[in-house]
Formats: structure tokens, C-alpha cells, sequence
């Protein structure tokens, strides 16, 4: 493999370039036992029990951003996806798709940053694809994860188990990736504080639940921010969700930086934050649970279930008024003014 | 780490002390007082911090011609589709713009009275691009020096004020504006002349003025039309409008500056200076609205060259078939825009037309009066909470 800077197309051919790059870059960076085996697929242990099953595909500008990259975005994300269902991640697939001409360079430290999200996340990477497709026919690289997962017995998490009353929690500050993401594409490039909050979520979430076994509803928040999770959560259903924006905690720099550009705040990305709905009872000991777990820190209790309006999502601001929290409908974009 | 309301413009004990005094000053009419506000941003702040909840129920703020992507005319819009499609060109132009209909008929795509927009260009093959800025457009230009490179330079004095630094300062030989700048301050005017206009008191741009100063309203009071300019934070809109109803107590309308902390009696010297030496003022038509003189920037003399008016003269002779209504069959911006009505009385508001999919142009702009009615839920109630 190191006889290439570059990505070539045979690098995807399935001959002896593509063999190259599986064994001595992904088999021998993310090490488990099924990869090294180079079989067509994993073949792996059951523990029994209901499975969860997601995927996702990512694609970002820039690839490596502060605080993460697009390698670290694509294991927290399934792996997210999968713990917000109440399951135990234990493994992901990952499919690249390579533009021709990619630096190797960037593709091995990418590699390295899944391996290590891996490893903090207590899952193995077992099977994988590679495709290469022509120069500009592709953004450098996009990358696939599928992830499985298992969830124990008793759990009941989703929308419809939520009540009025009930009481939404974040894990911490909101709008952190999208903000940091922002402000290094074309045009900004500016240094702030502010690092992406991508981080595999599975520990905090097992933390919670351990704490507060009958949490009702969880998401991780990603595009479309808090106030995509909260409309979802009510979409269609007999209550409704109230945001206290005060509440809700912003490091400075989102603060600042949303309002420069006119960006609400509330829908600016996330890639390491849940929200969740929790019982009343149960409220003091899922925040105390978060509190203690590293990534938990601010975690602070952002609103209610309430029965009117129904299915729609408003924020109650620190002046006592009122307003809808939209659904977002693009990107956030900024605006003339 | 900090919540919301990081300064004492958005601090609670400030807003709810204005709140109080509007509400005694209020106490003092028998009849409903009307406010309007003359910026888009003003719309979506009062949106975004549920503002009209804090009012007393005869005080009323109305949005009035602010938004500059509502206003554009559809002659601008067209043309950077037309330009969009030119395969010499990269059609740049700020986000806000992209979805707005021109006059261009979509036939068969949607319902009802559909126009083309600058993203059904892209997705016709158009190389339309957001940017950010006017810098950021004339950086493609630079990087792009086989393409011709059009920014389409919409907005008010704001967004003009930077067109003009850059092109004073030189820009790239392949880089064109589409001259879609308005001047606020005339159509200001014309608002009190208007049949069935009654406003009581204006709250004067916030963004603009600090550019043109406020001097040029000095007439308005003449009129009987209470003046405040204000900023945007919940403190200074409130500020302004309890500035307005003061003054209105009082009996003495006049023209008070309560964001002094961005606005000069006089406006920016240097900016205007600038201004004036690259642009002219000529009368534009506000869509829907009217010709406005004296409303509008246009290059002038040897910064003519940069004017896509001049370089695609011949493209431009030559325009695609155009509807004859500015607006859309049934639209009521026009009217939203003068505060002559208000978005849930058009009767597609919320049905046909919604931001992910606009029917009329005051549905896209973040500054459009009904995109913020619509995400901001506002209407005329106060959105009702059962715990
Ligand atoms: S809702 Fe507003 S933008 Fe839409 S059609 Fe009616 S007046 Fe026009």
C-alpha cells in the first residue's frame, strides 16, 4: 500500500491493490478477529435477545474538523443511532467509497480515528467494503457504517411511550458540530474555542439507563439540532413539547457565533448530545447519572411534555413569551441582514 | 459556557420593566395604536423572542416594506436565472435569494401559479452558487477566470455598502453585479401617502440606519407619526416602542435614535462617501409595490463595467417569456409588505404556502413576514399552553 500516495482506481477493482489496502490498512487498524479473516462476510456471536440494527452514510466538508473527522463522525454516528434505542452496540461494517487520487495519507489517519472511536466505544469493526470511484465523481470519501446491537429485556423507549408531564433533559450544550463546522467551510475559516462535540454516546446512555431504567424516549441530536429531536418527538402525537430556552445550554462561541450569522442556535447540529423524556421520578436520577459521566458534564433539564399544543414543538423564552419551534426545513443558511 | 441572553440587551429584569412601561403608557389610548417597523429583522427578532406576547392588547406592531428579497423585482430575479443558465456563467447570490419565484411561468410542476426560481435554474444545470458575502463571490471570480462570475447583489444599503468597498477597491475583470440594491429611506416616505395607511408610529431600521443616519426621516413627524430607530435585541425593540407610545402620550411625535450605540444622527460618513462614488440612486420598482425614484443603485461611470447589465447586454435583449403579474395569482405580499394586510389573511398561507415549498416571495426570506409568522407561529393569538 505504501508503494502509493494516491488512491487509483485498481485500489477498487477487487485484485491485488484493493487486498493491499484491506490487509495492511483496515484489517490491521481496526483488528478484529472476523476482519483478518478477509471471509465475504463476519460470522459472530449471538447473545440472544432482541437486536437493534442501523446505518448511515457520511459525507462532510471539511473532512477533519476541530474536534473530530469524518472517520470519528461515522462510528459515533451508528453508534448513537443504536444506543438511543436503548441497544448495546457490539458491531459495525464500514464501506468506503473512495474518489480516485485521495491522499493515502489522509485515508490511514482517518482509518485511525475510526479505530480509536472503536476502542472508546467498546465495539469492533467486522466487515467492510471499499469502492473507488473516478476523480470528481466523488468528494474524497464518503463512508458507510451498518451497526448492530442488542437490547436487553424490559426497556420501553420510543414516542409513544412519552406523557404530558414528562420531562425533557440534554446530556449537554447544544449546536456544538454544527457551529465548529461552520466556521471552517470556504469564506469563514475562522479559530474559535469551539470543538465539534462528535463522541460515541453508548457509555452515557448505559450510565442513564442504569440510573433511570424507564426513560420513555431518546434521540441523539444531529442535523437539525434540538429542535429537529423535540418535533420529532411530538410529530403527530396527542401532546406537545416546551423548550425553556434559557435553559438550554450553549458554550459562548455558539452563542456568539449563531447570532452574528443569524442562526438559531436550536437547530445547529450536534454529533455527541441525547436528549431524552424522562418519568418525573426519574428525573433527579437521570440528570445526577449524566452528571457523573465525563460526557454528561452540563447536563440541565430543557422543557416539558405538555398537553397543548398538540404535536407541535414551542420554545418559552426567559421573557415569558412564546413562539414555535420549527421544524427545520434546510440547512442553516445565513442570511442577507 | 453561558445560557441565552449573554448581555443586557435580552436580560429578563430589563424587558420585563419595558413591559411594565408599555403597558401604563398604553393605558393611555382609547383607541389601538399601530407601530410598524420598516426591517425584516425586526419581523424575525419579534418572531424569534415571541415579542408581541409581551404587548398589551391595543398596541399593535405591523411589518412594513423591510425585506429586501420580498421587495426585489422580478426583472432582477429573472435576469439571474436567465444568466444562471448561460454556461458561461456561475450565478452567486446570497442564500436567501435561491428560492424566490421571479416571473418566469414553471409550467406542470407544482400548484397554482407557478415561477421559476434560482434553484429550479440549478436543477435545470445552472451553476448557481450561496455565498456569504460579496468578498467570497469575487474570490470564486479570481479562482474561476474562464467563467463570468455574477453576483447577484441584492439587499438594501447594508449589502451595498460592501459591494461598493470591494469595487472601489478593484475587482476581477470576469466578476458582474446584478444591480438589485434598494434604498429604504423613499419608500419610507410614500408609506404615509398611501390610501387606508394609518400608522401611528414607525420604528425606524435598525442595520440601514446606521449607514444612512436618520436625519432623512426628520418629515415623518410632520405626518403625526411617532419615530423611534431600534436595534434588534428584545431591550431595544421594546425600548423603541416604548419611545414611540412616549412620544405619542406626550402629543410631540418626533424622531428619537434609541440605538445610539450603533446609529448616528448622520449616518456612516465614510461608507456613504463610498457609496456614492461607486452608485447612483435611480428609481426601482418595489415588486408589487410601485416606482419608487431615488430608491434604487446603479453604477455609475467607470464602475458601469461591473454592471451585468452592460456585459450581457446582447444575452439580455433577448429575455425568456415573463408573466405579466409581478406576484404569483393570488399572492398577497404587495399588501403583507405595506402592512395593508397580514399573512393569515391570505388564504394560502400555511396551505399551499409554506417555506419548503413557497408560493409568494415573502415566504422564503428569513425576513419575509410570512416565513417568520409561519415558523415562529405567529398569528393572533398568544400560542396556548396546557400543562
Ligand atoms: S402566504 Fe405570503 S408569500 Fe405565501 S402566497 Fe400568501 S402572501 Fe404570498
Amino acid at each position: 500500500m505504501s508503494r502509493y500516495e494516491r488512491i487509483r482506481m485498481s485500489h477498487g477493482s477487487g485484485g491485488k491493490l484493493t487486498l493491499e489496502l484491506i490487509e495492511d490498512l483496515f484489517a490491521a487498524t481496526f483488528a478484529s478477529a472476523p476482519l483478518k479473516e478477509l471471509c465475504d462476510a463476519a460470522v459472530l456471536d449471538n447473545p440472544g435477545g432482541r437486536l437493534a440494527f442501523a446505518t448511515d452514510s457520511h459525507s462532510i466538508k471539511p473532512l477533519f474538523f476541530p474536534g473530530g473527522d469524518i472517520g470519528r463522525l461515522a462510528v459515533a454516528g451508528t453508534v448513537n443511532d443504536l444506543s438511543v434505542m436503548g441497544a448495546k452496540p457490539v458491531y459495525l461494517s464500514s464501506a468506503f467509497i473512495l474518489e480516485e487520487g485521495f491522499p493515502i495519507a489522509e485515508l490511514t489517519k482517518i482509518v485511525r480515528s475510526m479505530k480509536a472511536t472503536a476502542d472508546e466505544a467498546g465495539i469492533e469493526i467486522v466487515t467492510g467494503d471499499t469502492k473507488v470511484v473516478e476523480k470528481g465523481k466523488g468528494d474524497g470519501i464518503f463512508i458507510n457504517t451498518t451497526g448492530l446491537g442488542f437490547i436487553p429485556d424490559g426497556l420501553k423507549i420510543g414516542p409513544q411511550h412519552v406523557r404530558p408531564g414528562d420531562v425533557l433533559l440534554v446530556s449537554g450544550s447544544i449546536g456544538d458540530h454544527g457551529i465548529a463546522v461552520m466556521s471552517q467551510r470556504e469564506g469563514f475559516e475562522i479559530t474559535l474555542e469551539l470543538k465539534s462535540d462528535v463522541a460515541p454516546l453508548n457509555g452515557l446512555i448505559e450510565t442513564v439507563l442504569a440510573a433511570a431504567p424507564n426513560i420513555r424516549f431518546m434521540r441523539d441530536v444531529t442535523r437539525g439540532g434540538l429542535a429537529a429531536v423535540a418535533n420529532e418527538m411530538v410529530m403527530r402525537k396527542p401532546f406537545g413539547v416546551r423548550i425553556f430556552d434559557a435553559k438550554v445550554p450553549l458554550h459562548h462561541d455558539v452563542v456568539e457565533y449563531s447570532e452574528m450569522l443569524g442562526i438559531d442556535p436550536l437547530l445547529s447540529a450536534n454529533e455527541g448530545k441525547v436528549v431524552l423524556a424522562a418519568p418525573p421520578n426519574e428525573v433527579e436520577a437521570a440528570l445526577a447519572a449524566m452528571h457523573s459521566h465525563p460526557l454528561g458534564q452540563q447536563a440541565a433539564i430543557v422543557g416539558d411534555v405538555v398537553k397543548k399544543p398538540e404535536g407541535r414543538a414551542i420554545v418559552e423564552t426567559a421573557y415569558g413569551s412564546r413562539r414555535m419551534l420549527e421544524m427545520p426545513i434546510e440547512e442553516q443558511l445565513p442570511r442577507i441582514c | 459556557m453561558k445560557n441565552f441572553s449573554p448581555d443586557i440587551y435580552k436580560d429578563p429584569t430589563l424587558v420585563a420593566r419595558l413591559k411594565q412601561r408599555i403597558a401604563e403608557l398604553a393605558q393611555e389610548f382609547k383607541e389601538p395604536v399601530k407601530i410598524m417597523h420598516i426591517c425584516g429583522t425586526h419581523e424575525h427578532e419579534m418572531g424569534r423572542y415571541g415579542l408581541r406576547d409581551l404587548l398589551p392588547d391595543n398596541v399593535e406592531v405591523l411589518a412594513g416594506p423591510g425585506c429586501p428579497v420580498c421587495v426585489c423585482d422580478t426583472e432582477y430575479i429573472d435576469q439571474a436565472i436567465q444568466l444562471a443558465l448561460s454556461p458561461e456563467v456561475i450565478l452567486t447570490s446570497f442564500g436567501d435569494m435561491l428560492a424566490v419565484p421571479g416571473s418566469i411561468p414553471l409550467k406542470g410542476e407544482r400548484k397554482g401559479d407557478v415561477r421559476m426560481s434560482l434553484l429550479d435554474a440549478k436543477a435545470r444545470g445552472g451553476d448557481v452558487r450561496a455565498v456569504y458575502s460579496v468578498f467570497d463571490a469575487a474570490k470564486l471570480a479570481q479562482a474561476n477566470p474562464k467563467k463570468q462570475v455574477v453576483f447577484f447583489s441584492a439587499g438594501f444599503e447594508t449589502t451595498v455598502v460592501a459591494v461598493a468597498a470591494l469595487l472601489k477597491r478593484g475587482a476581477p475583470d470576469n466578476f458582474f453585479i446584478i444591480e438589485a440594491n434598494y434604498f429604504t429611506p423613499p419608500a419610507t416616505h410614500l408609506l404615509p401617502e398611501l390610501e387606508g395607511f394609518d400608522v401611528n408610529g414607525f420604528l425606524l431600521p435598525g442595520h440601514a440606519s446606521a449607514i444612512t443616519g436618520i436625519r432623512i426621516y426628520e418629515h415623518l413627524p410632520d405626518y403625526g407619526i411617532a419615530c423611534a430607530s431600534a436595534g434588534f435585541d428584545p431591550v431595544d425593540v421594546l425600548a423603541g416602542i416604548a419611545s414611540v407610545l412616549r412620544q405619542l402620550v406626550e402629543n410631540k411625535p418626533g424622531l428619537e435614535n434609541t440605538y445610539g450605540r450603533v446609529i448616528q444622527y448622520d449616518g456612516n460618513r465614510k461608507a456613504l462617501a463610498e457609496l456614492d462614488e461607486v452608485f447612483a440612486r435611480s428609481s426601482k420598482r418595489w415588486r408589487g409595490i410601485a416606482d419608487i425614484p431615488e430608491s434604487g443603485f446603479q453604477l455609475k461611470g467607470k464602475y458601469r463595467r461591473y454592471s451585468t447589465e452592460e456585459r450581457f447586454a446582447e444575452v439580455l435583449a433577448d429575455p425568456p417569456e415573463r408573466s405579466v403579474n409581478e406576484h404569483p395569482k393570488g399572492c398577497r405580499c404587495a399588501e403583507i409588505t405595506l402592512g395593508l394586510a397580514r399573512p393569515d389573511d391570505c388564504p394560502v398561507f400555511d396551505k399551499l404556502c409554506t417555506p419548503d415549498n413557497p408560493y409568494g416571495p415573502c415566504m422564503v426570506s428569513h425576513e419575509g413576514t410570512c416565513r417568520a409568522w409561519y415558523i415562529y407561529g405567529m398569528g393572533k393569538e398568544r400560542i396556548h399552553v396546557e400543562v
